[in-house]
């Protein structure tokens, strides 16, 4: 069985074009929201021991103490989640001192599960940090794949395999970073550090799932096996095909687990890299591999 | 790269040993995740055997304050009026101060105060495991240090005043009278000794346990230990005896061998229990406090303009020199002047850095506290003399914090996921790769154990986000044994034989299996060398779980498929993905 990958390439350009056009629209047209990481400001979250109080009646008794930005959500039946401006430790206990008096009863007690307050120093440094990290990453992988395939500089120049890697790969965090646009915008969903430490795997993944496949093509062409560029790239994906899917799958199995039963702190987490993982096993069949005989191809009229 | 491939041959022998090997490895790696089975056995053997081995400590994994619960501060150092080439001794200064208040003052047993300098910002994390009453803490980090030169407290302690000597006299009347009405009723049997302790006893320990006081030494009761040595157990005293709290009844329980420990007061070591009832008297210390041993003087952090460790230039030890502004040097002039050949104690937030003695009066100000200091302590002294001296205020940054329950909750269910992870890939690998597949289940779990041990053995702090990371690399784990099968797989419709087919899919998947482990390990370096703590935590994770991948992977796979494959047929049979019937005829080559 050969699946003629290659022949349909201009079907995957537009799948591909579509799904990069979907999530710059959503990205541009909501934005991410960000999380008090990145913006600065407080997370409070609270638990009662019966029943949590009404989230309207608790944001009118913050609004009194003229918090500003503040987005109360409520969580199950015992607990909400307050965000709000930067808070100091005097504030903070103000905070906690009106909502004991007003909600608390003795039946009815109030436990405080979580409390982060990040002051715009500290949120411009992660913001910084989280840029740098993801430019150094895309960096450090296109310096190694232009080693690691020195020996193949033809047809396709080595360091052209490390951009065409890193293509596919963008286009990866691009489907996410809609995705999480749309959340952002229709279930609130907020994006801080763990996001970008998702986004990073998922640039990892991605890259090491186009490495295997161009790796293969490599090989092929050390063996001279194929009539053409087009035909040893078809040969590479079709060989490498059941290796991309079921190693998708065993990193998909996991963080399917951790989804579900991970608890929410960790629920988006596991998302961003779901769709990010999946993306990044169809990106290195679809959008690299026929990236690169389009290369081949444009090398050969210039 | 992948050119030419020679098959080596290895005898069963030698397969035999690497087996062995590795399940060693196994049972060690699992020992060290679990030791408490582990030290169960090792007792067995310790106590039939009488071998005395060492039991292996038995540590939990470090956990990050996500997941056990506390609070992680951020504090920026206000350095403004510091000169530049102080800041950093000052910040450490106010660094060790932080952390004696949070060790002393909150008793939090491993706080992890830290500096950091950011572009010219000086920054201090507090990290306080276990703590989420944060409040406390918070208010007494950000509190100015008091620094105070003491001197020794001469005054004699006051007399009582008559009318307070006839207040204690007439407690005590009442404690002998209250005493001797108890002891009528224990004596006469009216009350038992119990009942009697309850009613009577002004000890809180001995009242609520029936009159209990547990075994007893010379050296804390010496006169119940006096009466108990004469008596028989069960005996109860029929008379009063006094010690230095109150009147006691007192009844012995029983005796039993002390500890081993030479004293020239007491030879034999025997212990008693005894049970009293204690009616307290008052002593005149329970009137008049007892005398401070220390009495300020006025000269305080605010007078000292700065202090540096500086090199005696006759005997080239190192000393700290202070220097005192006007007001200090007068103050400074007098307290030297009636100390001489007299300690003064410096004393920071409450407790003594240094006790310098006094050698003449300094009149000029500028003093040096030498006394065989190394270096390393010399400028301790002085930073936390400075930080008194030249205080630097913090200003909170950020703080998170994550209450236990919450932590424990996380904890509980990120391990569920990771256990269902694990089966769920086992499985999936056993169903599609059939034998293989199974014989990669037993690499995967290699791969756990040995992963886990390794964040045991080198300490990697676990956060939510590290396990996270962990579960992760589960996945990935398999990835190299999938490369690996695929190729098997390749090799046997090509025709070839099992043991051909195997050993060739090895090298040829290698080339694969390094360049993306190499992408992976890049990744992660760069996080850990750049990342803030969220991400260098799950970055650190994914290194070492990348690292003893490329390990497990390659060797315990093939060490184990070298073992069981050729217990099967030449050309393998229906246990093995990519066998073809038709091709009865094996090819023999090895290129």
């Amino acid at each position: 069985m050969n699946i003629p990958f290659i022949k349909y390439a201009k079907l995957w350009y537009v799948i591909t074009i579509i799904v990069v056009l979907l999530s710059s629209a959503s990205l541009f047209k909501y934005g991410l929201k960000y999380g008090i990481d990145f913006t600065g400001g407080s997370l409070l979250e609270v638990s009662f021991s019966q029943t949590r109080p009404a989230v309207d009646k608790v944001k009118a008794v913050l609004d009194e103490l003229g918090l500003k930005e503040t987005v109360i959500q409520g969580s199950g039946d015992y607990k909400f989640i307050i965000r709000t401006n930067f808070l100091t430790e005097d504030q903070h206990q103000l905070v906690l001192r009106q909502i004991r008096e007003k909600f608390q009863t003795p039946e009815n007690t109030l436990h405080e599960e979580r409390f982060e307050t990040i002051g715009s120093a500290i949120s411009a440094q992660l913001r910084q940090r989280a840029v740098w990290s993801i430019i150094l990453v895309n960096l450090g992988i296109i310096a190694y794949m232009a080693y690691a395939f020195r020996r193949v500089s033809r047809p396709v120049a080595s360091w052209k395999y490390g951009a065409m890697a890193v293509v596919a790969q963008l286009h990866d965090v691009l489907l996410v970073l809609g995705v999480f646009a749309l959340l952002g915008k229709f279930s609130g969903v907020e994006v801080g550090i763990d996001f970008v430490v998702a986004l990073l795997t998922v640039i990892g993944f991605s890259v090491t799932d186009t490495i295997v496949v161009y790796d293969r093509i490599r090989e092929n062409l050390l063996h001279h096996t194929g009539d053409n560029f087009a035909e040893t790239v078809n040969n590479g994906l079709n060989q490498t095909l059941m290796r991309s899917i079921n190693t998708t799958m065993t990193v998909l199995l996991p963080l399917l687990a951790l989804y579900f039963l991970g608890g929410s702190t960790i629920h988006s987490f596991a998302l961003a890299l779901l769709i990010g993982m999946a993306s990044g096993a169809y990106s290195s069949i679809f959008v690299a591999s026929p990236l690169l005989v389009l290369v081949e191809k444009w090398q050969r009229r210039g | 790269m992948a050119n030419k491939i020679y098959i080596k041959n290895i005898s069963r022998s030698q397969i035999k040993w690497r087996s062995a090997l590795v399940a060693g490895l196994f049972i060690i790696c699992l020992f060290i995740v679990v030791p408490a089975y582990a030290n169960q056995g090792l007792d067995w053997l310790n106590a039939k055997a009488n071998l005395g081995l060492p039991r292996l400590p038995d540590n939990g994994f470090s956990l990050g304050l996500d997941l056990q619960g506390g609070a992680h501060l951020i504090y920026q150092a206000k350095t403004d009026n510091i000169p530049d080439k102080d800041r950093a001794d000052a910040v450490e200064g106010v660094r060790d101060v932080i952390e004696r208040r949070v060790r002393g003052g909150l008793g939090v047993a491993e706080p992890l105060v830290q500096t950091t300098r950011v572009g010219n910002d000086y920054r201090i994390i507090v990290e306080l495991p276990g703590v989420t009453d944060v409040n406390q803490a918070i208010k007494m980090i950000g509190e100015t240090p008091v620094l105070e030169f003491k001197e020794e407290n001469n005054v004699p302690e006051r007399d009582l005043t008559v009318a307070e000597t006839k207040q204690m006299n007439d407690f005590n009347l009442a404690a002998e009278k209250k005493a001797k009405e108890a002891l009528r009723a224990v004596v006469t049997g009216q009350l038992d000794f119990a009942s009697a302790a309850l009613q009577y006893s002004d000890d809180i320990q001995s009242k609520n346990n029936s009159g209990d006081l547990g075994f007893i030494s010379a050296d804390v009761f010496p006169e119940l230990y006096t009466w108990a040595k004469t008596r028989k157990d069960g005996e109860t005293g029929d008379f009063l005896i006094k010690s230095a709290g109150g009147y006691n009844i007192v009844k012995r329980i029983s005796q039993r061998e002390g500890e081993k420990t030479v004293s020239s007061t007491n030879l034999s070591n025997l212990e008693y229990n005894v049970a009293r009832i204690l009616v307290a008297t008052k002593q005149k210390t329970d009137i008049v406090p007892p005398k401070e041993s220390w009495k300020t003087t006025g000269l305080s952090g605010k007078q000292l303009k700065r202090a540096e460790v500086t090199e005696n230039t006759q005997t080239g030890q190192i000393q700290v020199a202070l220097n005192f502004d006007d007001e200090g040097t007068k103050l400074f002039s007098e307290i030297t002047t009636r100390n001489v050949n007299k300690p003064v104690a410096i004393f920071l937030d409450g407790q003594p850095i240094s006790i310098p003695k006094v050698n003449e009066p300094i009149l000029n100000g500028s003093a040096v506290i030498s006394g065989g200091f190394t270096l390393l302590e010399a400028k301790q002294l002085s930073q936390r003399l400075n930080s008194g001296a030249l205080p630097v205020p913090v200003e909170m940054l950020s703080q998170e914090k994550v209450d236990a329950t919450l932590g424990a909750d996380s904890l509980a269910r990120s391990f569920k996921a990771g256990i269902a992870g694990l089966i769920l890939v086992m499985v999936f690998m056993a169903l599609y790769y059939r034998l293989p597949g199974l014989l990669s289940v037993f690499s995967l779990a290699m791969y756990a154990v040995l992963t886990l041990s390794i964040f045991k053995i080198i300490g990697v702090t676990l956060t939510l986000a590290g396990i996270a990371g962990f579960i992760l690399t589960i996945g990935m784990a398999v990835d190299a044994n999938v490369l690996v099968f695929e190729r098997l797989k390749e090799e046997l419709r090509w025709g070839k034989t099992l043991r051909n087919a195997s050993e060739e899919s090895f090298p040829r998947a290698w080339s694969s299996i390094w360049d993306s482990h190499m992408t992976s390990l890049i990744s992660c370096f760069i996080l850990i060398w750049f990342g803030s703590g969220f991400i260098q935590g799950f970055a650190t994770v994914l290194a070492i779980g990348t690292l003893v991948n490329l390990f497990t992977a390659y060797t315990v796979t093939r060490t184990i498929m070298r073992l069981v494959f050729p217990l099967f047929k030449e050309e393998g049979n229906y246990l093995f993905l990519g066998y073809r019937r038709s091709s009865a005829a094996p090819v023999n080559q090895s290129k």
